[in-house]
C-alpha cells in the first residue's frame, strides 16, 4: 500500500515574478504566427508614433503630435487584437470553463466598433469641412501620411501575404485531396472570387488541425478568407455542409477585425494623400472633406459584416452556417425509434466554427436510451455539431 | 403534377401577382425616366423664358407648335371617322379647358419658380386620384394611404411654411412693369387679396390647378373614346386651343410692346420646350401605361422628376452651367433666382415617399399566394406565415404599441422619460441658437443629440431584450443588454481618450476660450443630467449603498465653487441624490472602489443590468463635464486661468475612463461565458452534491454562463452505473443545480458502456469527419440514420 496524497494547492503562485510573466507572454506571443505578425506590426506602428511623437515635441508642432496620439489610439485595435490572440490560448479553468477562446470574437467586435466609431467620428468632420473648408496647410501633410502609409502597406503586406502566398502552396492542396474527396476544385477555383474562397479557407484550416504546427496553416486558411471578405461583404462564410475543425490558436474575427482596421488607415493615408496633391495642383478645397467622407463611408460598410457576424456570435444565435443542416438533423433524431418529441434546441457558436448544442428528447419509456443519444450523436455530428448535451427525458405515462 | 407543386413552392410568394420580368422593362423605366428629366429641363427652360415672354404668348406659341408637330404625326383629318359637329362644341370647351389649367399652370410657374412647380403641379393622376380617396372617403385603402396622404399634406404645408425664398418679399412689391395685362393683374390681386405672399399664392394656385387638371383628364376621358383615342384627341386640343388663343395674342401684341429684343434666339428653347414638355412625355407615358400597369409608371415618374429638378434647381443658376445654355440671355439679376432651401428640400422628398406610397397598388385584394390548381380545378392559395398579418402597419398603431412596451417596465420607463427630457432640452436649445444665430449653441446641440444615441441605444436594448426568443436565437434577446452596455462602456472609453487627448494638447497651448455664453446652457444641461442620474440611480443606489457617504467630503473640497450650483438642484431633489450630484469625483472614485473588491457586489444586486449601467455611466458622463465646464469658466473668469479647463477635462477623463473599467469588466465576463462569478460558490457546492447523489458516478464537461439577466445556462455530462434509473438522476440533479440558480440546463446522461463506446467512437472527429464526408459523396447516407 503506498501512501496517495492529493495536492491540489501545487499551483499556487507564490512569487509574482513579473520578469517571468512577461517573457512568458512574450514567449507565447512568438510562438504563434499570427500572433507574431500582429506583435511586429505593433512594434512598427508604436515606433512610428513615437518618432512622430519626438519629433513633434522636438519641432513644436502641434499637428504632429495629435497626429502622433491617433496613431496610439490605432495601436489599441492592435493591441486588442494581440491581447486575444494571447488570451484566446490561455487554459480553460474553474471560472472560464469554456476557455477563453471567445476572446477572439470579442476582440473582432471591439475592433469594428472602433472602426464604425472612427468612421463615424471622420464622417462628421468631413460634413463639417464640407460646409466651410478650412485652409490646410498641406507643406507637411504629405511626408507624414506617405510616411504612415508606408507602414500600412506593410502591415497589409504581413497579414495578407501570410495568408496567401501559402495557402496557394502545395500542402494545402495535398492536404485537402486526402480529407475530401470533393474540395479540391473548392481549393483551385478560390482564387479572390468570394463565394468560393471560403471553401479554400475551409480546407485550409482543416490542414492546420491534421498536420504540423496548427497554427501556422489555419492562419492561411483565415487569411484568406480575409480576401474574401474584403472584397465582398460577406454575408455567409461558411456553406453548411462542410465540416471543420478549429483553428484554434488564429481566428478569423481576430485577423479581420485587425486588417480591417489597417485597410482603413491605408485608405485614409491614400485618400490625404490624394486630397493634398489635388489640393497643391488644383487648389480644390472641396477635395479634403469629399475624400475623408467617402473613406469614412467605406470603412463603414465594410465594417459591417464583422459586425453582424460576431454580435450573432456573442448573442448565442444558432450559427448561420448550421440554418440549413438543423431542420433536417431534427427530423432525423424525431424518426429515431421511440422518440416522441424533440424540445428546446440549442444551437451556438463558441468561436469560430465551434459549435455546441444542447436538445431535449421525449422518448417512450421502453425505447433504448442508449442507442438513440449514440444515433443523436452520430446526427449532430455530421451536421458540424462539436459539442453537444443530449437530455432524455422519458414520457410521462 | 407533383413536378409542377415543387417548383411552384419554390418560386416563393412571386406568385401572387403576375409581374413581367424586370429586364424586358428596363426599357421602358430608363425611357421614362429620361422624358422626366427632360421635362424637368424644359420646365426650367420654360422658366427662363416666361421672363421675357408674355404668358398668354408662349401658351399660344407652346400650343400651335406642338399641334403642328402632332398634326403631321397624327393625321387626325386624313385618318379616323369624321367628327360630328356636337363633338366639335365638346372640343372647344374641352380646349378652352385645358387653355385655362395650362395658363394657370403656367402662372404658378412664373410665381414659385420651376423647382416648386414641378413639385406640386406634376403629379400623375392616379397619386391625386388615391389621395383624393383616402381624404374625402371613409375607405381610403388602409393605413399606408393614410400615410401617403399624410406625406403629401405635410409636403404641400412645408412649401407654404418653411420655405422662406427671399425673392417672394421683392416679388411681392408687385412690380408693375412684370404683368400687364388685365388678367394677371386680376390674378395677383385675388392672390393678394387672400393675404398670402406671391409665391406662397403660387403654391394655392398650383394646388387647386393641379386639382382641376385630374378633374379635366377624368372628364375628358369619354370625349377621348368618342373622338377614337387620346393621341387623336391630344392632336385636335391642342389645334383648337392654339385657334382659341390667337385673338387674346394679337390683341396683346397689338396693345402691348413685346420685351424681346429677337425671336429668333427664342426658336431654338421653344422647339426644345415644345418637343420635351408636350410632345415626348405625352407619347412616353401612353407607351409606358400600356406595358406597365400606371401606378407604377407613376412611381418611376415621380421619383425620376422630382429628383432631376431637384439637381436641376441646384444647378440651373451655378455659372458653369450658363455658359453651357443654349439661349444667350440677357444678364439677369440674380436675386431674381428662387434658392433652394430646406423646406423645399424636405417637401421634395416627402413629395417622392408620398407618391410611391399613393401610387403603389392596394394590397386589399391579395390574401395568399396561389400555389396551384387542385384536380377539380379549383385554385388553392398558400398562406405563408406572415401573408395572413402582413398589411402595412398604422402607424399611429404602431406607435402606441412600442410606447405602451416601453412603460410597461421600469427601466425603459425611466431611459424613455430621460429621453424625452434631453431631447427637449436639445431642442430648446437648437431652436434658441438658430434664432440667435449662435453656432456655438447649434454646435452644442447637435452634441446633445448625439448623447442621445446613447441612451436611444440603451431604449432598444431594453426592448428588445424582453423580444420572444425565436428559432435563430434559441436564448432569446436577452443579451443584447449585455451588448448594449459594453457598447456604451466602449464608447465612452472612446470618448475619454479623445478627451485626454485633447486636454493634454490644450495644457500644452491654453487656448483662449470665449466664456460668455457657456454658462447658461452648462448649467441647463447639468440640471437636466442631474435629473437622469437621479432616476437611474434609484437602482444604481442600490447596489452601492452607503458607499457615496464618505467620498461626499471629496467633492466638497474639489469644487468649492461649483457647490451653489447644485445647492439648487439639492434642495430639489432630495437628499440622497443631491449626495449623488454632488461628488462626481468622489462617485466615480467609490465605483472604482467597488470594482476593487470585484464584481460580484457591483453586479449581484440592483445593478445587474448592464444596459442601465451603461446609460447611467453615460449620463454620469456627461454630467461630469457639464460640471467641468462651469468650473472652469468660473476659475477662468474669477482668476484669469486659463489652464483650469484643460486640467478639468484630464481630471474628468481619468474619471470616466476609472468608472467604465468595472461595467467593462463585468460585461467582458459574460460575455467570455465566464462561470458567473455570484453564483460560483453555490455552484461549486451544487456540482459536490451531484456528485454524492446515488448512482452517479462523476461528471464532466460541466459548463455554467450566464446568458442575460435572467437566464442562467447550463450543461453537464453525467456518468451512472448500469442499473439506475436515469430520469430519477436527471431530475435530482435538475432540482439541485435550479437550487443554484441555474434555470437553463440541459443533463447528458451516460452510462459506461455508452462512455466507452462514444469514447472510442470519438477517438477522432477527424474521422468521424473524413467518413461522413466521403459517404456523403457516395450519396450514401440519403436513407438513414445509421453509419455505425
Amino acid at each position: 500500500m503506498l501512501p496517495l496524497s492529493v495536492k491540489d494547492d501545487e499551483y499556487k503562485p507564490a512569487k509574482f515574478n513579473l520578469l517571468l510573466k512577461l517573457s512568458g507572454w512574450f514567449r507565447s506571443i512568438l510562438s504563434d504566427k499570427t500572433s507574431r505578425n500582429l506583435f511586429f506590426f505593433l512594434c512598427l506602428n508604436l515606433s512610428f508614433a513615437f518618432v512622430e511623437l519626438s519629433y513633434g515635441i522636438w519641432s513644436n508642432s502641434l499637428g504632429l503630435i495629435s497626429d502622433s496620439f491617433h496613431m496610439f489610439f490605432d495601436c489599441t485595435a492592435l493591441l486588442a487584437g494581440l491581447a486575444a490572440s494571447v488570451i484566446s490560448r490561455w487554459r480553460s479553468n474553474d471560472s472560464f470553463s469554456y476557455g477563453y477562446v471567445r476572446a477572439e470574437v470579442l476582440a473582432g467586435f471591439v475592433n469594428g466598433l472602433f472602426l464604425i466609431f472612427t468612421a463615424f467620428f471622420i464622417f462628421s468632420e468631413g460634413v463639417e469641412r464640407a460646409l466651410e473648408p478650412p485652409d490646410v496647410h498641406h507643406d507637411r501633410l504629405l511626408p507624414v501620411s506617405v510616411a504612415g502609409l508606408l507602414v500600412n502597406l506593410v502591415g497589409i503586406f504581413v497579414f495578407q501575404h501570410g495568408g496567401h502566398g501559402h495557402s496557394h502552396g502545395e500542402e494545402g492542396h495535398g492536404h485537402s485531396h486526402s480529407l475530401f474527396n470533393g474540395s479540391v476544385n473548392h481549393g483551385h477555383s478560390h482564387g479572390g472570387h468570394g463565394p468560393e474562397s471560403k471553401h479554400g479557407g475551409h480546407g485550409h484550416s482543416h490542414d492546420g488541425h491534421e498536420g504540423h504546427g496548427h497554427s501556422h496553416d489555419g492562419h492561411e486558411g483565415h487569411g484568406h478568407s480575409h480576401d474574401g471578405h474584403e472584397g465582398h461583404g460577406h454575408d455567409e462564410p461558411h456553406s453548411h455542409d462542410e465540416l471543420r475543425t478549429p483553428g484554434k490558436g488564429a481566428s478569423k474575427q481576430i485577423l479581420q477585425g485587425v486588417l480591417l482596421h489597417i485597410i482603413a488607415d491605408t485608405l485614409g493615408s491614400v485618400g490625404v494623400i490624394i486630397s493634398a496633391l489635388l489640393m497643391q495642383k488644383y487648389d480644390l478645397m472641396i477635395a479634403d472633406p469629399i475624400c475623408s467622407m467617402l473613406i469614412s463611408l467605406l470603412i463603414g460598410v465594410s465594417v459591417v459584416p464583422l459586425l453582424r457576424e460576431s454580435i450573432g456570435i456573442l448573442m448565442q444565435r444558432t450559427p448561420p452556417s448550421l440554418d440549413q443542416a438543423l431542420p433536417e438533423c431534427y427530423q432525423r433524431v424525431q424518426q429515431l425509434q421511440g422518440v416522441y418529441n424533440l424540445q428546446d434546441p440549442h444551437f451556438w457558436t463558441l468561436c469560430t466554427d465551434v459549435y455546441i448544442g444542447t436538445i431535449k428528447l421525449l422518448v417512450a419509456p421502453d425505447a433504448d436510451r442508449r442507442w438513440i443519444l449514440s444515433q443523436t450523436h452520430n446526427v449532430f455530428t455530421q451536421a458540424g455539431v462539436r459539442q453537444l448535451y443530449v437530455q432524455i427525458d422519458t414520457a410521462a405515462m | 403534377m407533383e413536378d409542377k407543386y415543387s417548383s411552384n413552392v419554390l418560386s416563393g410568394g412571386k406568385l401572387g401577382m403576375v409581374e413581367v420580368p424586370n429586364s424586358r422593362l428596363t426599357r421602358y423605366i430608363v425611357l421614362l425616366v429620361v422624358t422626366k428629366v427632360l421635362k424637368a429641363l424644359g420646365i426650367f427652360e420654360s422658366y427662363d423664358i416666361l421672363k421675357v415672354v408674355h404668358i398668354v404668348q408662349f401658351i399660344f406659341i407652346l400650343k400651335l407648335g406642338s399641334a403642328v408637330i402632332l398634326l403631321f404625326f397624327q393625321k387626325p383629318f386624313s385618318s379616323g371617322k369624321v367628327i360630328s359637329k356636337r363633338q366639335w362644341i365638346k372640343l372647344l370647351k374641352h380646349a378652352v379647358f385645358s387653355c385655362v389649367i395650362s395658363l394657370l399652370g403656367f402662372f404658378g410657374l412664373t410665381l414659385c419658380g420651376p423647382l416648386r412647380t414641378l413639385l406640386l403641379f406634376e403629379h400623375s393622376d392616379v397619386v391625386v386620384v388615391a389621395l383624393l380617396g383616402v381624404l374625402f372617403t371613409s375607405s381610403g385603402g388602409g393605413p399606408s394611404k393614410t400615410r401617403g396622404a399624410a406625406l403629401f399634406i405635410i409636403a404641400v404645408i412645408c412649401l407654404l411654411l418653411f420655405d422662406n425664398d427671399d425673392l417672394m418679399a421683392k416679388m411681392a412689391e408687385h412690380p408693375e412693369g412684370h404683368h400687364d395685362s388685365a388678367l394677371t393683374h386680376f390674378l395677383y390681386t385675388a392672390i393678394g387679396f387672400l393675404g398670402v405672399a406671391d409665391h406662397k399664392g403660387g403654391v394655392v394656385l398650383l394646388v387647386a390647378s393641379l386639382l382641376l387638371k385630374v378633374g379635366f383628364h377624368t372628364a375628358s376621358r369619354k370625349l377621348s373614346v368618342e373622338i377614337g383615342g387620346s393621341k387623336r384627341l391630344y392632336a385636335l386640343d391642342n389645334l383648337v386651343s392654339a385657334i382659341v388663343l390667337l385673338p387674346w395674342v394679337i390683341v396683346l401684341s397689338l396693345t402691348t410692346d413685346s420685351k424681346v429684343e429677337s425671336w429668333s434666339s427664342l426658336i431654338l428653347p421653344f422647339g426644345m420646350i415644345i418637343l420635351s414638355v408636350t410632345i415626348l412625355e405625352f407619347y412616353v407615358e401612353a407607351i409606358c401605361n400600356t406595358k406597365m400597369e400606371t401606378p407604377r409608371c407613376a412611381r418611376y415618374g415621380a421619383i425620376a422628376l422630382f429628383l432631376s429638378a431637384l439637381l436641376l434647381a441646384n444647378f440651373w443658376t451655378h455659372p458653369l452651367t450658363d455658359q453651357l445654355r443654349s439661349m444667350s440671355k440677357p444678364p439677369q439679376q440674380g436675386s431674381t433666382e428662387h434658392v433652394l432651401s430646406g423646406g423645399v428640400i424636405v417637401s421634395a422628398i416627402f413629395f417622392i415617399m408620398s407618391s410611391s406610397i399613393l401610387s403603389s397598388p392596394s394590397k386589399k385584394g391579395q390574401k395568399g399566394t396561389l400555389v396551384g390548381y387542385s384536380p377539380e380545378g379549383t385554385p388553392l392559395y398558400n398562406f405563408m406565415g406572415d401573408a395572413l398579418q402582413h398589411t402595412s402597419q398604422s402607424l399611429p398603431r404602431f406607435i402606441k404599441d412600442s410606447l405602451k412596451q416601453i412603460l410597461e417596465e421600469y427601466d425603459s420607463r425611466q431611459i424613455f422619460y430621460f429621453l424625452c427630457l434631453n431631447l427637449a432640452f436639445t431642442f430648446v436649445e437648437l431652436f434658441y441658437g438658430v434664432w440667435t444665430n449662435s453656432l456655438g449653441l447649434i454646435s452644442d446641440g447637435f452634441h446633445m443629440l448625439f448623447d442621445c444615441s446613447a441612451l436611444v441605444l440603451g431604449l432598444f436594448a431594453a426592448l428588445m431584450s424582453r423580444w420572444k426568443a425565436t428559432r435563430i436565437f434559441s436564448y432569446g434577446y436577452g443579451r443584447v443588454e449585455i451588448l448594449s452596455g459594453f457598447i456604451n462602456g466602449l464608447f465612452l472609453m472612446v470618448i475619454a481618450f479623445f478627451v485626454f487627448v485633447e486636454s493634454v494638447t490644450r495644457v500644452l497651448d491654453p487656448p483662449n476660450i470665449n466664456t460668455d455664453m457657456l454658462t447658461p446652457v452648462s448649467v441647463g444641461g447639468l440640471l437636466v443630467n442631474l435629473v437622469g442620474i437621479c432616476a437611474f440611480s434609484h437602482a444604481h443606489a442600490h447596489a452601492h449603498g452607503g458607499k457615496t457617504c464618505p467620498s461626499n467630503d471629496h467633492g466638497h473640497s474639489h469644487h468649492g465653487h461649483s457647490h451653489s450650483e447644485h445647492g439648487h438642484s439639492h434642495s430639489e431633489h432630495g437628499h440622497s441624490h443631491g449626495g449623488h450630484g454632488h461628488s462626481h469625483g468622489g462617485h466615480g472614485h467609490s465605483h472604482g472602489g467597488t470594482s476593487g473588491h470585484g464584481p460580484p457586489p457591483g453586479s449581484g444586486g440592483g445593478g445587474m443590468n448592464a444596459n442601465m449601467r451603461g446609460v447611467f455611466l453615460h449620463v454620469l458622463a456627461d454630467t461630469l463635464g457639464s460640471v467641468g465646464v462651469i468650473i472652469s469658466t468660473i476659475l477662468i473668469r474669477q482668476f484669469g486661468w486659463l489652464i483650469a479647463d484643460p486640467i478639468c477635462s484630464l481630471f474628468i477623463a481619468t474619471l470616466i475612463f476609472l468608472s467604465v473599467i468595472p461595467l467593462l469588466k463585468d460585461a467582458c465576463e459574460v460575455l467570455l461565458l465566464r462561470i458567473p462569478p455570484e453564483i460560483e460558490k453555490e455552484l461549486n457546492s451544487a456540482l459536490e452534491k451531484v456528485e454524492k447523489i446515488e448512482g452517479v458516478l462523476s461528471y464532466r464537461d460541466s459548463h455554467f454562463w450566464r446568458h442575460s439577466a435572467s437566464i442562467m445556462a447550463g450543461t453537464i455530462h453525467l456518468q451512472i452505473m448500469a442499473g439506475v434509473v436515469e430520469q430519477r438522476i436527471v431530475q435530482q440533479v435538475t432540482a439541485v443545480l435550479k437550487d443554484a440558480g441555474v434555470n437553463n440546463l440541459s443533463v447528458q446522461v451516460e452510462k459506461e458502456a455508452y462512455f466507452q463506446h462514444m469514447s472510442g467512437l470519438s477517438t477522432g472527429f477527424q474521422e468521424v469527419l473524413a467518413m461522413t464526408q466521403q459517404m456523403e459523396s457516395m450519396k450514401y447516407l440519403n436513407d438513414g440514420t445509421c453509419i455505425m
